[in-house]
């Protein structure tokens, strides 16, 4: 048989103009009636992911895993978690995305495994055995102060005793996830077979966890160190010397001019996240001022043409406001954190619609801005429908409740009992499965869903929002968040008005006079574009996206 | 061969699909010897890459020339190596011959064969007016379609198709593609299509031709229950249907509806019916598919209209069974209603009524349209597995909608491409319009 992954025409920047969709296996759909979500529930829900728009699935940790970290615990790198099915589930589930053009990445952990590993079992107890030196060891915990702890909230410091072996282990997330040695060549060597195995099973590529964190140096604070993005080089070449059309996506909590060098020259991770440009998005809206945003984009350095930015408005984290001044956190907070059970580490657990008050015009205001931006979009599921969240439950499960697929028992997610489901589905007259679901916003022609397709719909049909040139418009009125994108003849004009009120702008539009802007949606012929500044309105939270065009009626 | 050469020559034939993306260069990625002797032949797949980075791969059969299929012993060659099941090694796979079983006349000896080329995709010769061979010439990984039905449908003995002679096919690293089939020509036949125009004008024949449509109501039901009856092949068992799945079907018709009739030309004197009604039409099929599901999915022709029929000695032959060769390989091999085939025939059927007039100058009997309908579902409904499809008013409710769905699509191909023709789609949505609402 050939590869699966040859149902596909070769397509080397696919990523650039694809829409990805992040996905909690667990949380999706329940196939085998036993409370959890699975591959096979997940396969069944394909067609609606198809029709959505979907490019690329990615999906979270499914190995097995003790979950003390959502997956991000990994047991094993070779198997599936049993609550989610075989490797034939996984086969299956994969080439039925691929029969639908749709492809598949998914979320693996390199810097660290849980402590239930076999391979740290072996450390610990064994250190002169093989796996002795597979971990970071040390005899006490003064090492790399420099170093910072990432989940504040939990963890005192980087370093947990051991008493088994009688030393302490390095680990830059929970005290049950020890960081693996990347000094070691054997460590190196085995997270290469790892992905090796899955890209054989027809996989397409992965979201890299943790990327920045692999070596750790003296004097240093262990972050985006030269060793690390060596590796990450050799398993870009790896990859490209064995498999076509697979995508390696960084997850660098970093600021842009630290992220860029996950690219290298086009030689290291196709994508990264753009983190800080988020929460600069959600900024905007509260003080009703665009310049947050133009700021941070002007801030981001220029790419390799094969590369391009993961661009996101909440995923299944918390909302991450590390990238952020103190400040501004603080007002991060002031605003979108009104009850504290709502903060996590720094950021707030909370999903997209609870975060902007169910406003319909926010909620499509910040899609309309994301996927003006250039990147790739990322959705989180559930999203698109406007669900909400659970701030009483733990950690950051409040945002990862079973997706609401129809309104009846168990919001359509799974035929279980309710008590066996993972976790509750929301129920709240707001939120809860009854008022928000997909089967009512698929009929409902105005809804949220239908016009988020729409939106993706128009986004597919011009490559150039994933590849074109992106040009700040400083408009006075700063308000208005303005920009224009070009790919060869494609020219777009994207208008966004941060404000809870009506506004007017006058834009500098005089090199393209002769134009005539075209309204995409609607497709109605704005007047020409003439020498003079061009006055627009917008609506309160309003956007406009036009297509300029050479006017050939005169 | 040099690069140069073969990318001309790919390029400049009619089969060659991407005229208008700049092609960076063509390779040889596997080849295989056909026959090493005089005349000797060889088969090439070569892979084309566009300046984007995209690819799509064409199979060439070549002896000193690009082209040796217009060599008739070439030709003879590829019959023979199938009926005698060869296994020719490639660089990096194989090509395999197959025979089908049971196909008369198939080890005579061929005489004359004949170029029929009239597709885009694909290259036909025909022999003796007996077996015609088609060649695939863009390459998709997967089987295709067309082997797959026919072999499917021969194997469980329906009999209304030009059955199964022999195939060949390549596995290899790269892809596993069906190469080319071979299969009985069905020499006295009369496509569907011409037979219904011929007959229009004329009261006695046309009565007989209607008559003659009941019978391919008949055919088609047998041929889906045919096609679902088989549940230990996971090729073709049917399946079940996702809750949300009319409600997806709803809102891509919606969608359609609602994108067509934002910018209608206010040239077009024949969408003047419908011309500000496109709400109308979406609360139409509000009420068309507020409850019940899309039934069960199952494998099926795909491409089904007048066209795809040919009358041979008092009885219907279904051909092409490769769907729409526009859409990729994996989405025509898809499990989807057996409706949609049904309204592809329904809407067939407005198009042979109003073409008799537009394509002969001859008026269709005002009720042609209306019986023809009614004789191919009364056959339909008389043969297909009532397992397949919603029962009743749903079974209705689901048809009208595929039939809408097929018209809007029509409305927008017509006026982009023959707007003498939009009064046809136009005509089909105010019947959906006029008719009383469904309950």
């Amino acid at each position: 048989m050939s590869e699966s992954a040859n149902w596909f025409e070769r397509q080397p920047l696919w990523f650039k103009t694809a829409v990805f969709y992040e996905i909690h296996l667990r949380g999706f759909y329940d196939g085998n009636d036993d409370g959890s979500g699975d591959f096979r529930g997940l396969a069944e829900k394909l067609d609606y992911l198809q029709w959505l728009g979907v490019d690329c699935i990615w999906l979270l940790p499914y190995y097995p895993s003790p979950l003390r970290d959502g997956g991000y615990d990994i047991a094993d790198f070779f198997s599936i978690h049993p609550d989610y099915g075989t490797i034939d589930d996984f086969k299956y589930f994969v080439d039925q995305s691929h029969q639908r053009g749709m492809r598949v990445i998914a979320d693996l952990v390199m810097n660290h495994t849980s402590a239930d590993h076999p391979w740290f079992q072996a450390s610990r107890n064994d250190p002169d055995g093989p796996y002795g030196d597979w971990y970071v060891w040390g005899d006490d915990d003064t090492r790399w102060g420099e170093a910072r702890i990432i989940f504040l909230d939990t963890e005192p410091s980087n370093w947990t005793s051991d008493p088994v072996r009688g030393q302490y282990y390095w680990h830059r997330f929970f005290s049950h996830q020890p960081d693996l040695n990347y000094d070691n060549p054997e460590v190196q060597e085995q997270m290469l077979n790892v992905l090796r195995f899955w890209l054989d099973l027809g996989l397409d590529g992965f979201r890299l966890d943790a990327v920045p964190y692999l070596y750790e140096r003296d004097g240093t604070n262990g972050e985006n160190l030269p060793e690390t993005h060596a590796f990450l080089k050799r398993v870009r070449s790896e990859i490209d010397a064995r498999y076509q059309d697979r995508v390696l996506l960084a997850e660098a909590n970093q600021w842009p001019a630290d992220v860029v060098q996950y690219f290298g020259d086009g030689d290291e991770c196709h994508m990264a996240f753009h983190f800080p440009v988020m929460p600069r998005m959600f900024m905007a809206m509260r003080r009703e001022d665009a310049l947050p945003m133009v700021e941070i984009l002007e801030q981001t350095p220029p790419i390799p043409e094969m590369a391009q930015w993961g661009l996101f408005l909440r995923n299944h984290d918390e909302l991450t406001l590390e990238m952020v001044t103190d400040e501004e956190r603080d007002y991060m907070y002031e605003e979108y954190a009104k009850d504290p059970r709502m903060k996590l580490n720094l950021g707030i657990r909370r999903r997209l619609a609870p975060l902007l008050d169910n406003g319909r015009d926010e909620i499509q205001l910040m899609h309309a801005i994301l996927f003006s931006l250039p990147g790739s979009p990322v959705l989180y599921y559930g999203d698109e429908i406007g669900m909400g969240d659970n701030i009483f439950l733990g950690d950051r499960d409040g945002v990862r409740t079973p997706m609401q697929w129809t309104g009846d028992r168990n919001g359509g997610f799974s035929r279980a009992d309710f008590q066996q489901l993972y976790l509750p589905p929301l129920m709240d007259p707001v939120y809860g499965f009854q008022a928000v679901n997909v089967e009512a916003q698929l009929r409902q022609p105005n809804s949220l869903l239908r016009w988020l397709h729409r939106l993706i719909a128009l986004r597919k049909d011009h490559p150039v929002f994933g590849l074109g040139t992106y040009e700040a418009l400083r408009p006075e009125n700063p308000r208005i968040f303005a920009h224009i994108r070009t790919y060869e003849d494609d020219i777009v004009l994207c208008v966004h008005n941060v404000a809870r009120s009506a506004q007017a702008v006058e834009l500098d539009l005089s090199r393209f006079e002769g134009f005539v802007p075209e309204e995409m949606f609607g497709r109605t012929r704005f007047p020409r574009i003439g020498e003079l500044p061009y006055l627009l309105t917008l609506a309160p939270r309003g956007f406009f996206w036009f297509q300029l065009r050479h006017d050939e009626g005169e | 061969m040099e690069e140069q050469e073969l990318r001309d020559f790919v390029t400049g034939q009619r089969w060659f699909g991407s005229k208008s993306r700049t092609v960076s260069t063509a390779t040889i990625v596997d080849r295989a010897t056909l026959r090493d002797t005089d005349p000797a032949l060889e088969l090439l797949i070569v892979e084309i890459r566009f300046d984007t980075g995209t690819h799509e791969t064409y199979q060439l059969l070549t002896d000193d020339s690009y082209d040796a299929l217009s060599d008739p012993r070439h030709i003879r060659e590829l019959v023979h190596m199938m009926r005698g099941g060869s296994r020719i090694p490639a660089g990096d796979g194989v090509v395999e011959f197959n025979p089908a079983e049971g196909l008369g006349g198939a080890g005579q000896e061929l005489r004359e064969a004949r170029q029929v080329t009239a597709e885009q995709s694909n290259t036909s010769v025909v022999f003796d007016d007996e077996l015609i061979l088609k060649v695939f010439r863009r390459l998709e990984p997967g089987i295709n379609p067309e082997l797959e039905l026919l072999r499917f449908l021969t194997e469980r003995g329906f009999a209304n198709i030009a059955r199964l002679a022999g195939w060949y096919a390549y596995a290899g690293k790269q892809m596993d593609a069906t190469l080319g089939i071979l299969q009985e020509y069905v020499a006295a036949g009369v496509d569907g299509w011409d037979r219904s125009l011929d007959t229009m004008a004329d009261e006695a024949a046309s009565e007989a031709f209607l008559d003659t449509v009941r019978r391919l109501g008949e055919v088609t039901g047998r041929m889906h229950t045919v096609l679902g009856s088989d549940s230990a092949d996971p090729a073709f068992c049917p399946e079940e249907t996702s809750s949300e799945s009319l409600g997806l079907l709803t809102a891509t018709v919606d969608e359609e509806i609602e994108s067509i009739f934002l910018d209608l030309p206010d040239d077009v004197p024949e969408l003047d019916p419908i011309r500000g009604r496109g709400e109308e039409v979406r609360e139409r099929l509000r009420l068309l598919t507020n409850f019940g599901g899309t039934g069960r999915v199952i494998r099926h022709h795909g491409d089904f209209h007048l066209g795809q029929t040919l009358w041979s000695d008092g009885d219907w032959v279904i051909l092409d069974f490769e769907g729409e060769p526009a859409r990729p390989l994996t989405e025509r091999r898809r499990k989807r209603s057996p409706l949609r085939d049904v309204a592809g025939m329904l809407r067939s059927f407005a198009y042979a009524a109003s073409a008799a007039s537009i394509l002969r100058g001859v008026e269709a009997p005002p009720d042609w349209e209306a019986r023809a309908r009614e004789q191919f579902l009364e056959g339909y409904r008389d043969t297909i597995d009532m397992s397949l499809v919603p029962s009743g008013a749903a079974m209705e409710k689901l048809l009208t909608v595929f039939e809408l769905e097929k018209a809007v699509y029509e409305l927008r191909y017509e006026l982009n491409n023959r707007p003498d023709w939009v009064g046809i789609p136009v005509a089909g949505i105010m019947r959906m319009l006029e008719q009383e609402a469904p309950v």
